[in-house]
C-alpha cells in the first residue's frame, strides 16, 4: 500500500500541475498587462534580470504618478492599473511559443521577445494575432516582414556603419583601411555578413580582408583570430558580440599588443549587446581605444534625464538592491514603449474594447518622437516599415578608463538600399 | 499491454496484436476520441504545448531505439533533428516541393546522416560514442551555417506552411492534428519495429554485444540500423518543428536539447511508453517551473527564478537515476499490475 500512496500523492501533483497551465479569468479591476518573455537562464540571464527590474519599477511608478516620465506632461488613465507579466523561456523558441500563448491568453496585448531565435519561431504568430512586441535583440530578421517586433537601437550591421563612418572620419593615411570581421560564432555574430554590409565598407572605401569567429562565450583567448587579423594587416576589427566575448578578446589582443596605441595598431569596434558601461569597469585602461555603437548611456552620467530617472527609481524602489547592468536602461526603454503602445491605443478605442491589432495601428505604429530622456540616441519614432525606432546611432569609446561619448552618426538602414 | 488473468489467447496472431482485448481497443478509440475533441476544449496555448509534446514523443522514440533499445548512445540527436529540418525547409521554399514529398526525403537524409556519423560505433562504445556523437552535432551545425546559400547560414529560413491539397495547415488545430498523427503512427511504427528481428537484435547488443555476436547477429548492420531508424524518426520530429515555427534556424536546434532528450528517456524509461511519459513530464514540468518562476522571483529576487528550469530538470533526472532508473514506464507497468488482480492486492 505504500506504493500505492506514493502513486496517489504523485497523480494529485501531476494533476494540480496541469490545472495550472488552464487560463485563469482576468480580475474585474482595469488592468492591462506589459512584460512578456525573459530569458532568466541562459547567456543573457544577466542583462534580462536587470531589464525585469526596469520593467517592475516602470510599472510601480506609472502605477503610483500615473505619468509616463518626469519630462513628459502626458499622464496614464488614472482608472486603469498596469501589471507586469513575464515568463522565462531559457532562450527556448518552443518555450518562447507556449509562453506567448500563455500570456496572450491572461490578456496581454502587448509582448517581449527575448532574443532573435524566439522573434524567429514567433514571427508569423505575431503578425497573425496582430501583436505587437518589443525586443531586445536587434537582428536583420527584424527588418524582414512582417514586421510587428520592435527594437529601440539600431540592428548590428547599422551600428557597425557607424562605427565605420566614425573610423574612416579619422582615417588619414592615402591607403584605403582594411576592415574584417572579428564576430561570435553564432546567429547574433554572423548576422552582420550581411551583403548590404559588405557592400557599404566597399562604397566608404574600406578594403576589406575576410572574417573571424570567436565563440561567443571563449573558452580560450583568440590567439589564432587576432594573429589572422595582425598578419592580414588588418586596421578596423567589426564584430557583435556579448561582453563574455568581447573583454576576453580584447584582453588578449593587448597581450598581443594590438590595440590603437598599441604596437600594432587597430581598432576594435562591437555593435550593441558589447556594453560599454559593462566593459568599462571590468576591463580599465586596458580596454582603451574600444569602440561600442548603439549603446546606452552609462547610468553615473546623471546629466541624462532619463538617467538621472532610472537612479532616482531605483533610490526610490530597491535602495538595498540597486541593478548597475546597463540593460537596466534598455528595460526601461521597452516598458516605455510598451505602456506609450497602450496609451496610445487607449486615445482611439476605450479599454473595453481594446484589441491587440488597436494596440498595434493605433499604438506601436504611431510612436512618434517618444522622448526617452535621453535613453536611446534620440526620440523614437515607429510605424509600418520602420522598427528600429532610430535614425542616429550613438557611439562611444573607452578612453582612459572612461566612457567617452564620440558622437551621434546617421543609421544608414542598410537593409532598405 | 498487459492482460487480466483471466484473458486467454487461441492463436499466434491473437497473441501478437498490440490490442488484444475489446477494452484494448475501447481504450484506443476513446483516447483517439479525446485527441480530436482537444481543440474544442483545450487553450491555444494547450494546443502549441501538446503539438510541441508531440514533436519531442517522435524525436524521444528515435533515440528510445537507438539508445534504450540498441545501447548505443547519442548525446548528438538533436544535430539529426536539424538534418531533417533543414532538408525539408530546403526542398520546400527553395524548391517548391510539397512537403509531403520533402518529408520522406527530410527522414531519409537524416537517417543517411545518422548512419555516417553511426559508423564510430562499430568500433566505439560508451563515453567515446558520447564524444563521437557530440562531434556530430557541432559537424552538423557548423555545415548549415557554411552552407549559407543554401541554407540562409546564420539568417535562417522561412519555411512555408504544409498544405492538404489547398488548404494550408497553419492554424494551431490543424498542426495539431498533423503532428498527433505523426505522433501515433511513429508510436505505433515504434512498437512493431522492436517486436521484429531487428527489435531483438537490439536487446542482445544492449545487453551484451558480445555475446549477442557470438549468436550471429551482425554488429555492424544492426548497430547502423538501430542509428538510421534513431535518425530518420529524428529527421520527422526536425521537419514537423520547423514547419510549425516557419522558419528553420540553427538556434533551434541547441545541443543542449540533446541532453534533455535523453533526460526524458530516462524519466520515462525505454519502453514504448517510457518516451510519452518522459516527454509529457518534462514538458509539463517545464511549464509548471515557467509559472512558479515569477512568483519566486516576486517573493525572493529575480535572480532566484534564474535558471530554475535546468536546476528542477536536472534535479528531477538525477531522483529518477537514483530512486526509479527504469523510468516512469515501469511505474506504470507497476500499477497496471496491481491492478490485474484486482480486488485482490497484488505487492511485489
Amino acid at each position: 500500500m505504500a506504493k500505492m500512496r506514493w502513486v496517489i500523492v504523485a497523480s494529485v501533483l501531476i494533476m494540480l500541475a496541469i490545472s495550472s497551465l488552464f487560463p485563469c479569468s482576468a480580475g474585474a479591476a482595469k488592468k492591462l498587462f506589459i512584460g512578456g518573455s525573459m530569458a532568466l537562464t541562459g547567456a543573457y540571464a544577466e542583462d534580462v534580470a536587470a531589464i525585469l527590474a526596469a520593467f517592475e519599477d516602470y510599472v510601480q511608478y506609472v502605477n503610483e504618478a500615473k505619468r509616463l516620465a518626469p519630462w513628459r506632461n502626458e499622464t496614464f488613465p488614472s482608472d486603469i492599473t498596469l501589471e507586469m507579466l513575464w515568463r522565462d523561456d531559457e532562450l527556448k523558441p518552443a518555450k518562447a511559443m507556449s509562453i506567448y500563448e500563455e500570456l496572450k491568453s491572461k490578456g496581454m496585448l502587448v509582448f517581449r521577445v527575448s532574443g532573435l531565435p524566439q522573434a524567429m519561431a514567433l514571427k508569423d504568430r505575431l503578425n497573425e494575432d496582430s501583436m505587437g512586441a518589443t525586443c531586445m535583440a536587434a537582428g536583420p530578421i527584424l527588418l524582414k516582414p512582417p514586421q510587428t517586433i520592435f527594437t529601440y537601437y539600431p540592428i548590428y550591421t547599422d551600428d557597425l556603419a557607424a562605427i565605420a563612418d566614425w573610423f574612416k572620419e579619422k582615417w588619414n593615411e592615402t591607403r584605403k583601411p582594411r576592415v574584417a570581421y572579428l564576430t561570435a560564432d553564432n546567429a547574433l555574430g554572423k548576422a552582420i555578413e550581411a551583403p548590404e554590409m559588405g557592400a557599404y565598407l566597399k562604397k566608404a572605401g574600406y578594403e576589406f580582408a575576410g572574417s573571424q569567429y570567436v565563440p561567443l562565450v571563449p573558452t580560450s583567448p583568440p590567439t589564432t583570430q587576432l594573429m589572422w587579423l595582425k598578419q592580414n594587416k588588418v586596421d578596423l576589427a567589426l564584430g557583435a558580440m556579448v561582453n563574455p566575448g568581447s573583454q576576453p578578446t580584447i584582453k588578449e589582443a593587448v597581450r598581443l599588443g594590438m590595440g590603437p596605441q598599441l604596437e600594432y595598431r587597430i581598432t576594435f569596434g562591437m555593435a550593441t549587446p558589447s556594453h560599454l558601461p559593462v566593459f568599462a569597469p571590468a576591463m580599465g585602461e586596458l580596454g582603451n581605444g574600444f569602440v561600442v555603437a548603439g549603446g546606452f548611456p552609462p547610468l553615473d552620467d546623471t546629466s541624462t534625464p532619463g538617467i538621472k530617472f532610472c537612479n532616482d527609481l531605483q533610490q526610490k524602489l530597491r535602495p538595498d538592491k540597486r541593478v548597475t547592468h546597463i540593460m537596466y536602461v534598455g528595460g526601461m526603454l521597452e516598458a516605455m514603449i510598451q505602456v506609450e503602445a497602450l496609451r496610445l491605443a487607449l486615445q482611439e478605442a476605450p479599454f473595453e474594447k481594446l484589441t491587440r491589432a488597436d494596440v498595434l495601428k493605433h499604438g506601436f505604429y504611431k510612436i512618434k518622437s517618444l522622448d526617452t530622456g535621453g535613453l536611446s540616441s534620440m526620440p523614437l519614432t515607429y510605424g509600418p516599415g520602420k522598427i528600429e525606432g532610430v535614425d542616429m546611432v550613438r557611439v562611444d569609446q573607452l578612453q582612459k578608463g572612461k566612457i567617452v561619448k564620440l558622437g551621434v552618426w546617421p543609421c544608414h538602414h542598410l537593409y532598405e538600399h | 499491454m498487459a492482460l487480466r488473468s483471466h484473458t486467454f489467447h487461441e492463436n499466434y496472431g491473437q497473441d501478437m496484436a498490440i490490442f488484444r482485448t475489446k477494452l484494448h481497443w475501447g481504450i484506443l478509440l476513446v483516447f483517439l476520441i479525446f485527441l480530436l475533441a482537444c481543440p474544442l476544449f483545450l487553450s491555444d496555448r494547450m494546443l502549441t504545448l501538446m503539438t510541441m509534446i508531440g514533436i519531442a514523443i517522435i524525436s524521444v522514440h528515435g533515440l528510445n531505439i537507438l539508445t534504450g533499445y540498441c545501447g548505443q548512445i547519442s548525446i548528438g540527436h538533436v544535430g539529426f533533428m536539424a538534418v531533417g529540418a533543414y532538408v525539408s525547409a530546403i526542398l520546400t521554399a527553395k524548391l517548391g516541393w510539397s512537403f509531403w514529398t520533402a518529408l520522406p526525403c527530410a527522414a531519409m537524409a537524416a537517417g543517411i546522416v545518422g548512419l555516417i556519423f553511426g559508423l564510430p560505433s562499430l568500433k566505439i562504445r560508451g563515453f567515446y560514442l558520447i564524444m563521437a556523437t557530440i562531434a556530430a552535432h557541432f559537424i552538423i551545425i557548423w555545415f548549415i551555417l557554411q552552407l549559407q546559400n543554401l541554407t540562409g547560414g546564420a539568417d535562417g529560413l522561412a519555411v512555408p506552411k504544409p498544405k492538404i491539397g489547398s488548404i494550408v495547415l497553419k492554424s494551431k488545430i490543424s498542426y495539431f492534428y498533423l503532428v498527433m498523427t505523426f505522433t501515433c503512427l511513429a508510436t505505433l511504427v515504434a512498437k512493431n519495429i522492436v517486436r521484429t528481428r531487428a527489435g531483438r537484435a537490439f536487446v542482445a547488443i544492449r545487453d551484451n554485444d558480445l555475446a549477442a555476436e557470438v549468436m550471429g547477429i551482425s554488429l555492424w548492420s544492426y548497430k547502423l540500423q538501430a542509428f538510421f531508424i534513431g535518425c530518420v524518426y529524428a529527421g520527422v520530429a526536425g521537419a514537423l518543428l520547423v514547419h510549425y515555427y516557419g522558419f528553420a534556424s540553427v538556434d533551434q536546434f541547441p545541443f543542449m536539447d540533446s541532453v534533455w532528450y535523453l533526460g526524458m528517456l530516462i524519466v520515462g524509461g525505454s519502453n514504448i511508453t517510457g518516451p510519452i511519459l518522459g516527454a509529457v513530464s518534462l514538458k509539463l514540468l517545464d511549464e509548471l517551473v515557467t509559472i512558479v518562476g515569477p512568483v519566486l522571483s516576486a517573493a525572493v529576487a529575480a535572480q532566484a527564478a534564474a535558471s530554475l528550469a535546468l536546476i528542477t530538470r536536472g534535479l528531477v533526472i538525477i531522483l529518477f537515476l537514483i530512486f526509479e532508473p527504469r523510468g516512469l514506464d515501469h511505474r506504470w507497468g507497476m500499477i497496471k499490475a496491481y491492478y490485474r488482480l484486482w480486488p485482490f492486492s497484488h505487492e511485489e
